[in-house]
Formats: C-alpha cells, sequence, structure tokens
C-alpha cells in the first residue's frame, strides 16, 4: 500500500479529513433516521397483523379515505390545532411584551414562574391534570364553592368538555416554551424605535400592533410552526388524561397510530399509513404558513 | 460530487447490511436470558414477564418457591411490567424478527392471546404434551388453543361476581335475598329505589370501557364476533343489542357514577359511594382493602338478561394465562409452567389463602382452601360459589380484534346514548368493524 504523502495531494487529504469528521454523523443520521423512515413507507404498503404482512400496494391509502376514525382523529387534532394555537400564541405575545417591562418588579421571577411547566414531564403534568379535573376534583370543587356551577362539570367524561380540558392542559404546558422566544426576540428590538413611537404619540396598544407584532413576524411564524407540528403529533396528554375518549371525542392521530399497533390486533402496515398521512399534512401546513407569513423574497 | 456519491454509496451498503441482519426470522438466536444453548439442561436460567405485584407476580413467587423445592438448579426470574409495556414489548420484539430480550414465558390476556397466536406463528411453544386441556375450565380452552393445539397454561379465571354492600341494601329497605338470580331489568328498578333511598349510586362505570357490555353478551354465549373468531357480529346481535339497551337504561335511571380510571373505580368502591359492583372475582383484593368495610359486603351471581333465553348467571370478565416462547430455554420453561400451574394442586391452594388468586385448574377445587369460609364476606364460602360459576360460564370464541371492535362501539355508545337509533348504531358498528378487520 502507498502512502498518503506519495499518493493524495494537500486538498485531497484536507477534504477526506472533513469527511471523516462528518462520517460519523452521516452514518449514524441515515441508519437511525433515514432507513427507519423509507422502512416504514414500504411497510406502510403492507397489511396484515403482526409478522402476518403482504404486500398490498394502495390498500391503506385507500382505507385511510374511508376510515372513520382515522377522520375522527382527524378533526379532533385540528380542533385543537384551530382553537389551541391561535390563544397560545396571543397569549404567550402578551406575556412576553408584560414580561419585557423594564419597570416591571420580580420579572426574573415571573418569567420562571410561566417557563416552568415546560421542564415538567408530560407524562407527569398529564396525570395531575387528570386528577384536578376529575368529577370530585379540585377544580370542580373550587368552581362549586365559588357558586359558578350548580353541580360538577364532567371534564373527562363529557365529550365537549374533555376536549377543553385537554386545550387547557396544553395550554398550560406550552405558552411559557412560546413566551422564551418572544422575550428574546424583544430584547432585540432596539428600543429607540418605541421611544420614536412615544414622542410622534402613538398609544401602547399601536405600538404593540404597529412595531411589536411586524417586528416579531418572523419569530411568530416559527411559533406557529412548531407548534402546528407540536399539535399534530400530540400523544402524551391526551393518552394518560382522556385515553382518546368519551367515545373518541379526544383521540388525537397520533395516539391513534398507537392504538393500531399496540391496542387492537398489531397492525403495523396500517399504522405506517398513518404516519405518513401527519408527515403529509405537516408539509402541507408548513408551506401554506409560509406562503401566508412569510417574507417574499 | 463524486465524494458526495461515494459517501452514500458507503450508506447504502451499510444499510443493506444492517437490513440483512433485522429482517430475517431466526426463531432459535441466540437468547440473551440464557448463557449455555443445550435447552434441554434443568438448570437453565429463565425469565418470566407479568404484571399486577399483588396478584399475578405473588402468584408467580409462589410457583417459583413450589418449584425450586424440586428443582434447586433453576434459576427463575420474575419481571414486572405493566401489562400494556408487554404487550408493546412483545409486538415489537416479535415483529423485529431477533427474539434477543423476550422472556421465556409471558402472561397474556385472553382477549389478546388469539391475536399473538395468530399473528406469530412458531413463536410460542405448543404444550400439548406437557399438560392437559381438559384439566382446566373449558372455557379458558378457546383462547388459550389454536388449530387444536394447547398453547397457553390457564390461569386466572376471570369469573364474575356481583360485589353488594348488604347495608346499603338493607336501608332501601331490601333483604339480600331480592338480589339473588335477578335480571338486569330488575337490577335497574332496585337500583332507583336505592338511589332515592340512600343517595347511592347503584354501580360506577367508565365511558371508555365497555366491559360491563362484554360480560353480559357472554353470559348469553355471544361475544362481538361470530364463531369462527373473525366476523364482526354486531348488527343482528340480540344480546348485544339487549346490552346496549339496559346500559342506556341505567345510564338515564341515574344509577351510575362515572369514573375516568381504574383509580377512580377502586375509590368508588373504597369510599362507599356505590352500592354493587359487578366484576371479575380478581377485585376481592381491592374491595378488601378497605378492612373497615369488612361485614358490609356479599358476593352474589351477576343478574342476567331478561329476554335472552340462554343467558345464565355466570360470565367472565378479563382473566389470563401463561404462555412459553419459542426461544431457548423453552424445555425448561415448560417444565417449569407444567409442575406449578399445569398441576399442583397443593400451591392452588396456598395461591388461594395467601393472595386469593383463584386459578381454573379443575382439580384444584377439591381443595381445603377453597371451602373457607371469608368474613369480610359475611362468612361466605365465596371461592367455592367462584369455583361453581366458573364451570357455568358459556364458551365463546373472542377471536383477535376484541379491543379493535371494542372501541368502536365505545363510540357508538356514545351516539346511542345521545339519540342515535340503536339498529342503526349497530349497524354502522357492524360496517366499520368489517372494514377494520379484514
Amino acid at each position: 500500500m502507498k502512502t498518503d504523502k506519495a499518493g493524495l495531494s494537500i486538498r485531497t487529504k484536507s477534504n477526506l479529513t472533513g469527511w471523516s469528521f462528518i462520517l460519523i454523523a452521516v452514518v449514524m443520521i441515515a441508519t437511525f433516521y433515514f432507513y427507519p423512515m423509507a422502512q416504514a413507507l414500504i411497510l406502510s404498503f403492507k397489511t396484515g397483523t403482526g409478522s402476518n404482512l403482504t404486500f398490498t400496494g394502495w390498500d391503506n391509502y385507500i382505507r385511510l379515505l374511508s376510515d372513520k376514525t382515522f377522520l375522527t382523529a382527524l378533526t379532533n387534532t385540528f380542533i385543537y390545532l384551530i382553537v389551541q394555537v391561535p390563544i397560545m400564541i396571543i397569549l404567550a405575545l402578551f406575556i412576553s411584551v408584560l414580561l419585557n417591562d423594564s419597570k416591571l418588579k420580580f420579572r426574573g421571577f415571573f418569567r420562571t414562574a410561566i417557563f416552568l411547566p415546560c421542564v415538567t414531564s408530560l407524562v407527569a403534568y398529564s396525570v395531575v391534570f387528570k386528577y384536578l379535573f376529575a368529577a370530585d376534583g379540585l377544580v370542580n370543587s373550587l368552581l362549586m364553592s365559588l357558586s359558578i356551577i350548580g353541580e360538577p362539570i364532567q371534564w373527562i367524561t363529557h365529550p365537549f368538555w374533555a376536549k377543553i380540558t385537554i386545550i387547557i392542559a396544553i395550554t398550560w404546558r406550552w405558552t411559557g416554551y412560546n413566551m422564551i422566544f418572544y422575550l428574546s426576540a424583544l430584547q432585540n428590538i432596539d428600543s429607540s424605535i418605541y421611544e420614536a413611537a412615544r414622542i410622534d404619540g402613538a398609544s401602547s396598544f399601536k405600538q404593540f400592533t404597529k412595531i411589536t407584532i411586524p417586528m416579531l413576524k418572523p419569530i411568530i411564524l416559527f411559533t406557529s410552526i412548531t407548534s402546528t407540528i407540536g399539535t399534530l403529533q400530540l400523544f402524551d396528554e391526551v393518552m394518560n388524561i382522556t385515553k382518546g375518549g368519551p367515545g373518541n371525542a379526544t383521540l388525537s392521530i397520533s395516539q391513534y397510530i398507537y392504538n393500531l399497533s399496540f391496542k387492537y390486533t398489531a397492525d403495523f402496515g396500517y399504522a405506517a399509513t398513518v404516519s405518513y398521512s401527519i408527515v403529509v399534512i405537516i408539509v402541507l401546513l408548513s408551506i401554506l404558513q409560509f406562503k401566508v407569513a412569510g417574507d417574499k423574497k | 460530487m463524486k465524494k458526495v456519491l461515494a459517501l452514500f454509496l458507503t450508506c447504502v451498503v451499510l444499510l443493506a447490511g444492517c437490513s440483512s441482519g433485522g429482517a430475517g426470522k431466526e426463531p432459535a438466536a441466540s437468547n440473551g436470558n440464557s448463557g449455555n444453548s443445550d435447552s434441554g439442561s434443568k438448570a437453565e436460567e429463565i425469565t418470566i414477564w407479568a404484571w399486577d405485584p399483588a396478584f399475578n407476580i405473588a402468584a408467580l413467587n409462589i410457583a417459583k418457591e413450589a418449584y425450586s423445592k424440586k428443582n434447586p438448579d433453576a434459576k427463575i426470574n420474575i419481571v414486572e411490567f405493566a401489562q400494556a409495556d408487554i404487550i408493546q414489548k412483545l409486538n415489537t420484539g416479535l415483529n423485529s424478527g431477533t427474539t434477543k430480550g423476550l422472556p421465556n414465558i409471558v402472561l397474556i390476556e385472553d382477549y389478546r392471546a388469539q391475536s399473538f397466536l395468530q399473528s406469530y406463528p412458531d413463536s410460542f411453544v405448543n404444550l400439548s404434551d406437557k399438560i392437559k386441556a381438559e384439566d382446566f375450565a373449558d372455557y379458558k380452552i378457546g383462547p388459550t388453543s389454536l388449530d387444536g393445539k394447547q398453547y397457553g397454561v390457564p390461569f386466572d379465571s376471570g369469573v364474575t361476581g356481583m360485589y353488594v354492600r348488604k347495608d346499603y341494601i338493607e336501608q332501601a329497605g331490601y333483604s339480600i335475598d331480592d338480589l339473588k338470580n335477578i335480571d338486569w331489568k330488575q337490577y335497574i328498578e332496585i337500583g332507583k329505589v336505592v338511589k332515592e333511598k340512600t343517595g347511592k349510586h347503584m354501580i360506577t362505570l367508565d365511558p371508555n370501557d365497555l366491559g360491563l357490555i362484554r360480560m353480559i353478551i357472554q353470559s348469553a354465549g355471544s361475544w362481538y364476533v361470530s364463531e369462527d373468531g373473525k366476523t364482526p357480529d354486531l348488527a343482528n346481535n340480540a344480546a348485544l343489542k339487549e346490552a346496549f339497551e339496559l346500559y342506556k337504561e341505567m345510564m338515564e335511571a341515574n344509577i351510575v357514577k362515572l369514573n375516568a380510571d381504574w383509580s377512580q373505580f377502586i375509590a368508588n368502591i373504597n369510599n362507599g359511594d356505590v352500592v354493587t359492583v359487578p366484576t371479575g372475582n380478581w377485585i376481592t383484593p381491592s374491595v378488601k382493602a378497605e378492612a373497615s368495610q369488612s361485614g358490609q359486603w356479599a358476593i352474589l351471581p351477576v343478574p342476567k338478561l331478561p329476554q335472552t333465553p340462554n343467558s345464565v348467571h355466570a360470565t367472565n370478565l378479563g382473566g389470563s394465562s401463561w404462555y412459553v416462547m419459542n426461544i431457548p430455554g423453552s424445555e425448561t420453561a415448560a417444565d417449569f409452567l407444567a409442575e406449578t400451574f399445569g398441576s399442583d394442586v397443593d400451591m392452588y391452594q396456598k395461591l388461594l389463602t395467601d393472595i386469593g388468586a383463584i386459578g381454573t385448574l379443575k382439580a384444584a377445587a377439591g381443595g381445603e382452601a377453597y371451602s373457607q369460609p371469608d368474613e369480610f364476606f359475611g362468612g361466605e364460602q365465596i371461592v367455592n360459589n367462584f369455583a361453581a360459576w366458573t364451570a357455568e360460564i358459556p364458551r365463546v370464541n373472542y377471536g383477535i380484534f376484541t379491543y379493535a371492535i371494542e372501541d368502536i362501539m365505545v363510540v357508538e355508545m356514545q351516539s346511542y346514548l345521545n339519540g342515535k337509533d340503536i339498529d342503526q348504531a349497530l349497524k354502522d358498528a357492524q360496517a366499520q368493524a368489517e372494514a377494520q378487520v379484514r
């Protein structure tokens, strides 16, 4: 074998060194991301229980279109998306603007308090919420002692209230997370802009709508895309608070995938098909959001 | 560009290597649990997976002790997982084609047994020459066998009874005998009176769990699927229709206290919020957990259907059995089961006295422990009663789709409760189930 010095130019050598640095990462990513993705795509064309899988072409995709449970899961997920994401984004914006006020005392404390839900475990907080919202739980007894309601609300076992419970839970968990993005973006807005606006006589509300929101636009876009993706993958809360019930009223797409794989007789082929439907939806929604809110080049 | 291509090719080659390793079935692959490969040796180490420390794990420990006396060299590892975790691990393990990390013996719920036996052929060991199927309760053989071969060692009976609070019943002006051998219509009528007089709910139900419906239809020898275990039998199922109607009647009579999960279910029992609990005998330890209520409970046979003629006062809910996996160590594992849960009558007495577990080995019912009176339940020989009801449970084929169909039924139940026509609801369920199970 020839030595390096004899065979390779310095340029090739440095190139090789560079490649060898990233080779491990590339191989790892290919093995643990791209290979499973490709396998799942192949799997989505197979049908059968457990390991008795046979290739059936588009069968699963055709089944998907007429699957009522999938439709319910999709509708529920979109209800969460349409109701919860805007509430959360607006709330996070509002809180971050309040907490950015340099005159506010204990800012650090408030910021930490609102961010704190994000560091709790998804399962742990879901279980706590389940008990808070139980028929004889803390929320009901509080509302009843304040005479707001006459008899306990069936938060978990009523189709409508179960959805509300899930929405309250994910809003509590994720608002602080989005707030942090807005806070850091707000720090980057030059205070002289606000100063100029004040001198021109702009009210606080005008400053908010005409300066803050436009300046934060890229961040709002970013958070709404990540929140959309997060909501489409919603699993832990639904699984732990309502188990998708009552009667699939809170079922999310991810939980349906779990059910197809593990709760029912394992049908991994169809579960993979449903998973790919989420991929398609996320791609489409992200394109849409970029088109609506993104900067035109 | 060439380098990118080279890199890509390298990855492809690597991936091809990975896939050929994972895709092939290798039932006799090396096993993480056993160091040596001579599977006939008695000295081998085996691993068992089960859920519920108070019940199944406790039973395993008793079995381990009994087996170790005769086979001191055997090393038995008992691992506790939640049932959902076991199902996940089994499915993923068996599907990946590698048997590494799987246990030698696993506990599977009867409702799910066929789905594993049929979905993963050759993954479980045929125990026909180790145990005799006819030694066990008749209705347990359906779920545990396939094509005439006995794969499971029947264990937990799942026979049901109606647990009743005597004091509440008496407060409402009834005697306990008024609730003996009644039908569900009478049950609801009594429930209304009890609710009015005591303010207590007759029953607690989880709207996501149709266990009550399963109990009712099995008592009439019916199931979500027909005899073959595959064809959904919902639209024209008279027992199912009656069960649905009774369920709605209970809801509308306002005698149901809703619960959202197992812990609330248990809390409702222990807090004294409900008057009756029609459920599997495995609830006994949980009922007895509230020692202050000793003497206030009785156990009666479950009600039957008023209109369906072949309905009986005995049915099943849950219940599970042991399975040996086809990996090295299966000989020892099969031997362990055959010598303990498969035949050891004395061990079954200990299971009963120590943990209250009622098995399904027929011979065990003759033992002394079965006729011990239970002071908590007013000195009744409750186990003898349960054993007698066990013999009456109609045998049905659960098939492999119980939980998939039940999720459809839960949705239709909600629509039915909200005013949908019963026949339409069952017809829609039938159509959906047919699309689901093909």
